[in-house]
């Protein structure tokens, strides 16, 4: 489907995008980098994490990348010291909010919150750990849910509702109490929605969704394949409309 | 506390959710609506599991989502409601004027462990029950009746003006009347 | 909205009046839910919307009610439904009942609410006038927005724009609410100054107390000073100085409020209301409010300020809602504009409002400038322990007979039995407790008993300039802490103030010789007229001495500068004061005028009563604005002095001799109120005349210009020393300042308590280590509250009768007796008791 192509600055080189895009696929589709959490193509985008704010001249309000709509002539920059400190905060608070304790997590090495904090240079945190009583269901025979090492991304939640369509996922209470639950907040393993498609595990940036058995060396994520099928996926949606 | 589990629902019951979800379908706001009705409806004004399941069954909205907007709004219990509902406003011109005091003391007497704004708490809004079930505490964020603070509604009965010997009175009076 | 193309396009009233203090909404709806309809309807038909909802909280069961009634109505008439008078323009609405989330006032978490989710905001774009509703055209406003459509159409957009500012046309509703006389629902054009409201509409602050602060907007605004009360209220000007217009919810607060617990509500409510999707605003607010908690406790750090600050900026700037990106504001702006009282929490473990309760014993402690443990002296004199109610006292408070005489007991004001019956008399029962030690053979004893308490000597010597409460206080824990202390005084006797300017008969000088006894029996050594850096230069301090504390005080009279007061029989207050206290010889006349207003003209005026003069006291404001001690100012109605307000002084007129005739004063009326909270006495053109033989001048006292400048010590801009809040250290190793001198002229108990901790960081400073509590002794004592209070009625001291006060200096107020005291004392509720639950 043609859409009109624009052009905009990101970093002050000027480069082509297309209307329709968001300033985050403008940037990644003409080889930008700009770090993110609970981004995963295909899947919609919710801007919860806040680890993609860019700035926009002419203002001095910061843009959230994946959910803004790029347009004609904007000026994005997608790094300065302010965006590096929040970055860091975000995910400083993202390490104290639950219990990340990598050296005994299926995802050690191959974690997008691990990776990013380290590529942000943050080496400790300056606020107080809340270290909350957290749950862990292994109820499902093949996978498990460590509530300690969930950031509340959301992609599992997206990834069930919007490509497998079973919904078996999604966040209740409100505030610092929000936490993923399977159905009525029952068992994984009693959740009759529940197909098993393991897309969830897969489309999940930390240990908090893994697969029973494995080791930290095959723990690795597949998202990638989880981005193919779901823009499949909403391709054909949107050819449907 | 894990909910009292009442059994499967009978048909009274599951007649009064048919009723409620056909009232509400296909508008804006239908789940809100069909919550709070069938909660109103309910002896201890809550909303059992069973009945969550039933709606969504009844409605085809995926269990998860049901749980999420029963859980993320204040109205809605998911346990038991004691006999008595008192409820604390604890909006600004009550705060100014001591609500804060009056929430510990209520606790207090009916022997409801400290409630202050605690970081390590578990439970997702203030909503302490006693053990015998005869009252539950809670909280509002303001009832709008700033001129009367501050205020405390006992039983959906509002008390304007409370200080802490009247809410002792009134606490001491339902323990006496209670069923 | 009216170009866009859709099968349905919905408006949508906004009715979910979540702020916390705001319920203009509910009145307006319960009060007229017609002209909300009306202008909804009137709004479809231009944008072409088919669909209404209103969306109102659930906690306004009879806005819901009534409005469900109005919407019958409307049917009934054939204003909502089909065809809507034959205009072929169909449109229903329908009301949502909100369930208990603030977040849903948001529009786009509105919309999610709706469409059966829970209440999280969405990312805009696209804007719901795109895509809103199930993805259709969708239009919401608030309530107020709604009941302005049918006046502007009637009337007519110039109208409209006639009232308010340029940029914020119209009127709005206000809910003025907190610790201010009349509080309710008030509706002003926009651009009225907040001056305005606090003042004019709601009548200022109660009596005896003066706002400090403003709230605007609620949880999502910020707090403003009463300093900048002259900001019109309107959107751009709230949002310049940090804070916004919002609900118009005004929340005002006086000096019982603490700015940190403030903070910390409206942190707790926006983190309890937090939807959690975004990272910012859900664990940013959680570690700003543990933040706040613990600075409330007492166990915040600077750190921790710097931290808050950071994140109060980050979590404005990055979060995805309104919610998030407000919820700092009280924060920042207290931090702003109140930094003091982080610093006293973090810094002084110390709330001055009272609020915050791990920071004090009881309320009473908490308001006593020397934090004097009242409950435990009560307590303790119950059972029956007078040596050990004593020296609780005398070691939280070396000069108790004093100050049980002269101090303005702001425990009073806190003292919880005011909600009951009448405040405990704590002054009267430590004044009884030191007369009872004083005046009886029990003084050598218990001087032995404190003396055993001093510590070891230290070896470092220690110079104080100045024998006022400030400098005796300081001197005598000093000497305590085991330093040798030498107090160098101008005059020939110790006591300052307390010697020479207050009155025998409010304190007998031989009850102040007694208190000097026991002060120099603690190792206190005197030195009398030796002038500080005249007689004695600093530098030689220095050199003879490990610290120096400066507590020169203000004995400098301010001068009126007026025509007249070149004449014979104009005297400065103070000097005046003094030379009878020194029993020389002083002619005032017959008649006497005195100007002023605080203490010193309250004591002028009764000490020439009793010279056998009459008194006639003038004064520029009210009665109740006048500074003096309220019972000093009964008392001198009582002996017959003569008190006439709104009177500022005009010209003295002399006669032929040179010598005082008449005074002429011009008549006040109060204008707009200034920062003190006070209204701002303006000259009338009516002039006044009275006769009159002598005037005194009661009109300030300040401190000695030349002497700060001759010290080589830094100065403040007004020319007095700089020191540091906390340490009061000055800018040369090793010096010290404090009481009058640097705070300008104040009063007994406060120079004692700059005198106190002075003592304490001056002794950490020269042992390198926290030596203070071992000062101290542990009391045994009971702990359990009383069961039912004591419903004794208070004891009050007993006063001369005013006939015979005015014949002697004989003292005017007698104390309590022993009984009368025990029963006072047994009045306390002792609030120091705290109360725990453990779970079971």
């Amino acid at each position: 489907m043609p859409t009109k192509t624009i052009s905009v600055r990101i970093d002050g080189e000027l480069v082509t995008a297309r209307e329709g895009q968001s300033i985050l696929e403008a940037a990644l589709a003409n080889g930008k980098q700009i770090p993110t959490l609970c981004y995963l193509k295909g899947l919609s985008a919710v801007g919860a994490c806040r680890v993609c704010m860019v700035e926009l001249a002419g203002t001095d309000r910061l843009l959230p990348a994946c959910t803004t709509p790029i347009q004609e002539g904007m000026s994005i920059k997608t790094a300065s010291a302010k965006l590096t400190q929040y970055r860091r905060m975000a995910v400083e608070l993202l390490l104290v909010e639950r219990n990340h304790i990598c050296s005994a997590c299926v995802s050690n090495g191959h974690c997008e919150l691990q990776s990013l904090a380290r590529s942000l240079g943050i080496t400790h945190v300056r606020y107080s750990y809340n270290n909350p009583r957290m749950t862990v269901d292994m109820t499902h025979p093949r996978f498990v849910l460590d509530q300690n090492r969930c950031i509340l991304c959301t992609r599992c939640v997206r990834v069930c509702a919007e490509v497998e369509g079973a919904h078996v996922w999604e966040v209740a209470s409100r505030g610092i109490y929000s936490r993923i639950v399977s159905d009525l907040k029952d068992d994984w393993g009693k959740a009759s929605n529940c197909t098993g498609c393991g897309k969830c595990v897969q489309a999940c940036p930390t240990g908090a969704l893994a697969e029973k058995g494995l080791s930290v060396m095959e723990m690795v994520k597949q998202s990638d394949a989880v981005s193919r099928l779901a823009t499949q996926r909403a391709s054909l949606v949107n050819g449907a409309r | 506390m894990q909910s009292v589990a009442n059994g499967a629902l009978n048909a009274h019951e599951k007649l009064l959710i048919d009723q409620a979800v056909a009232e509400h379908a296909g508008r804006p706001g239908a789940l809100l609506g069909i919550l709070e009705t069938v909660q109103a409806a309910n002896a201890h004004k809550y909303l059992s599991m069973d009945s969550l399941r039933y709606i969504a069954a009844e409605t085809g909205i995926p269990p998860a989502t049901i749980y999420s907007a029963a859980t993320f709004y204040a109205l809605f219990n998911l346990d038991p409601q004691g006999d008595n509902v008192v409820c604390v406003c604890r909006g600004t011109a009550c705060h100014t004027r001591g609500s804060r005091d009056l929430l510990e003391k209520l606790c207090l007497d009916l022997g409801l462990s400290g409630q202050e704004a605690s970081d390590t708490n578990e439970a997702d809004k203030l909503a302490l029950t006693t053990a015998d079930r005869r009252f539950t505490v809670r909280t509002v964020a303001c009832f709008g009746q700033c001129a009367l603070a501050p205020v405390v509604e006992v039983n959906h009965h509002i008390l304007s003006h409370v200080n802490e010997r009247t809410l002792q009175r009134e606490v001491k009076a339902l323990n006496k009347g209670g069923k | 909205m009216a170009k866009a193309k859709a099968d349905t396009k919905y408006i949508i009233c906004n009715a979910d009046e979540g702020d916390p203090g705001a319920y203009m909404n509910r009145n307006e709806i319960e009060g007229d839910p017609h002209s909300l309809l009306e202008g909804m309807i009137i709004g479809a038909y231009v944008m072409g919307a088919t669909e209404g909802i209103i969306y109102v909280r659930a906690e306004y069961p009879l806005a819901v009610s009534r409005l469900t009634k109005a919407i019958e109505q409307a049917r009934e008439y054939g204003l909502l439904g089909a065809n809507i008078l034959d205009r072929g323009f169909n449109f229903n609405i329908q009301l949502v009942q909100g369930a208990g989330a603030f977040v849903c006032g948001e529009e786009t978490a509105l919309i999610a609410s709706l469409e059966g989710q829970a209440g999280r905001p969405r990312p805009r774009p696209p804007y719901p006038a795109q895509r809103g509703l199930w993805d259709k055209p969708t239009n919401i406003n608030n309530v107020e927005t709604w009941y302005n459509v049918a006046p502007i159409v009637t009337r007519g957009p110039a109208w409209f724009a006639e009232t308010g500012s340029a940029k914020s046309p119209g009127t709005k509703v206000f809910s003025l609410v907190g610790k201010i006389q009349n509080t309710g629902l008030v509706e002003m054009p926009l651009g009225t100054p907040l001056k305005s409201f606090i003042y004019d509409i709601g009548e200022g602050a109660a009596p005896g107390r003066r706002v400090k602060a403003v709230q605007t907007g609620g949880p999502s605004g910020g707090c403003i000073p009463v300093e900048m009360l002259d900001t019109p209220v309107d959107y751009e000007s709230l949002a310049q100085i940090g804070s916004i217009m919002g609900s118009g919810g005004m929340v005002v607060m006086d000096e019982d409020n603490c700015m940190v617990d403030v903070a910390r509500y409206f942190i707790e409510f926006t983190h309890s209301e937090s939807c959690g999707k975004c990272v910012p605003c859900r664990v940013g607010l959680n570690k700003a409010l543990r933040i706040l908690n613990a600075i409330t406790k007492g166990s915040g750090t600077r750190e921790q300020m710097n931290l808050l600050d950071e994140l109060g900026r980050m979590i404005r700037e990055c979060s995805l809602c309104a919610l998030g990106q407000s919820a700092p504001n009280p924060v920042l702006t207290t931090m702003r504009h109140f930094r003091e009282e982080y610093e006293d929490h973090i810094v002084a473990h110390r709330c001055r409002a009272g609020v915050c309760q791990e920071l004090a014993l009881s309320p009473c402690e908490n308001s006593c400038p020397l934090r004097m443990n009242i409950p435990r002296f009560l307590e303790l004199y119950q059972e029956g322990r007078l040596e050990d109610a004593f020296e609780s006292v005398i070691l939280d408070n070396p000069l108790p007979a004093s100050t049980g005489r002269v101090c303005q007991h702001p425990c009073d004001n806190r003292c919880r039995r005011q909600s009951f019956d009448e405040v405990v008399n704590m002054r009267e029962v430590h004044r009884f407790l030191a007369d009872a030690i004083y005046q009886s053979d029990l003084f050598e004893p218990m001087l032995e008993r404190i003396r055993a308490r001093k510590l070891a000597p230290t070896g470092r010597k220690v110079a104080v300039a100045g024998s006022g409460p400030t400098g005796l206080t300081a001197a005598f824990y000093l000497a305590m802490l085991g330093h040798d202390v030498t107090v160098f005084e101008e005059r020939s006797e110790a006591g300052g103030m307390l010697r020479f300017a207050i009155p025998e008969y409010r304190l007998p000088k031989s009850v102040l010789r007694k208190e000097l006894d026991l002060i120099e029996g603690v190792g206190v050594k005197m030195v009398f007229n030796t002038r500080i850096g005249f007689d004695v230069p600093l530098n030689e301090l220095a050199s003879q001495f490990d610290a120096v504390f400066l507590s020169i005080g203000t004995w400098k009279e301010s001068w009126l500068y007026l025509p007249g007061t070149e004449l014979k029989n104009v005297h400065p207050a103070l000097p005046f004061l003094e030379s009878v206290a020194r029993q020389e010889k002083v002619v005032t006349g017959a008649r006497v005028a005195i100007i002023g207003g605080g203490n010193a003209a309250i004591d002028s005026a009764r000490t020439v009563m009793r010279m056998g003069a009459s008194a006639t006291i003038l004064y520029r404001r009210e009665r109740q604005d006048m500074p003096a001690i309220d019972e000093e100012i009964q008392a001198a109605e009582d002996e017959g002095v003569r008190f006439v307000f709104l009177a500022a002084p005009h010209r003295i007129l002399g006669g032929a001799d040179g010598s005082v005739k008449a005074i002429e004063i011009v008549k006040t009326r109060l204008g707009e109120y200034d920062k003190s909270g006070r209204r701002r006495p303006m000259p009338t053109d009516e002039v006044q005349r009275f006769e009159c033989d002598s005037v005194i001048l009661a009109v300030g006292e300040t401190f000695d210009q030349d002497f700060c400048r001759a010290s080589g010590l830094e100065l403040k801009e007004e020319g007095t020393i700089i020191v540091d809040r906390f340490t009061y250290e000055t800018s040369r190793p090793n010096f010290y300042a404090g009481g009058d001198v640097i705070t300008g002229a104040s009063n007994v108990s406060n120079a004692m308590s700059c005198g106190k901790q002075a003592a304490q960081k001056m002794d950490e400073r020269l042992m390198g280590e926290q030596r203070w509590e071992r000062i101290f002794p542990d009391f045994e004592y009971s702990r359990t509250a009383p069961g039912e209070p004591s419903l004794s009625r208070r004891h009050a001291a007993h006063d001369l009768p005013a006939a015979l006060r005015v014949r002697s200096q004989q003292e005017v107020v007698a104390g309590l007796d022993p009984k009368e005291a025990l029963e006072e004392c047994r009045r306390c509720l002792r609030c120091d008791l705290r109360a725990t639950v453990t779970a079971n």
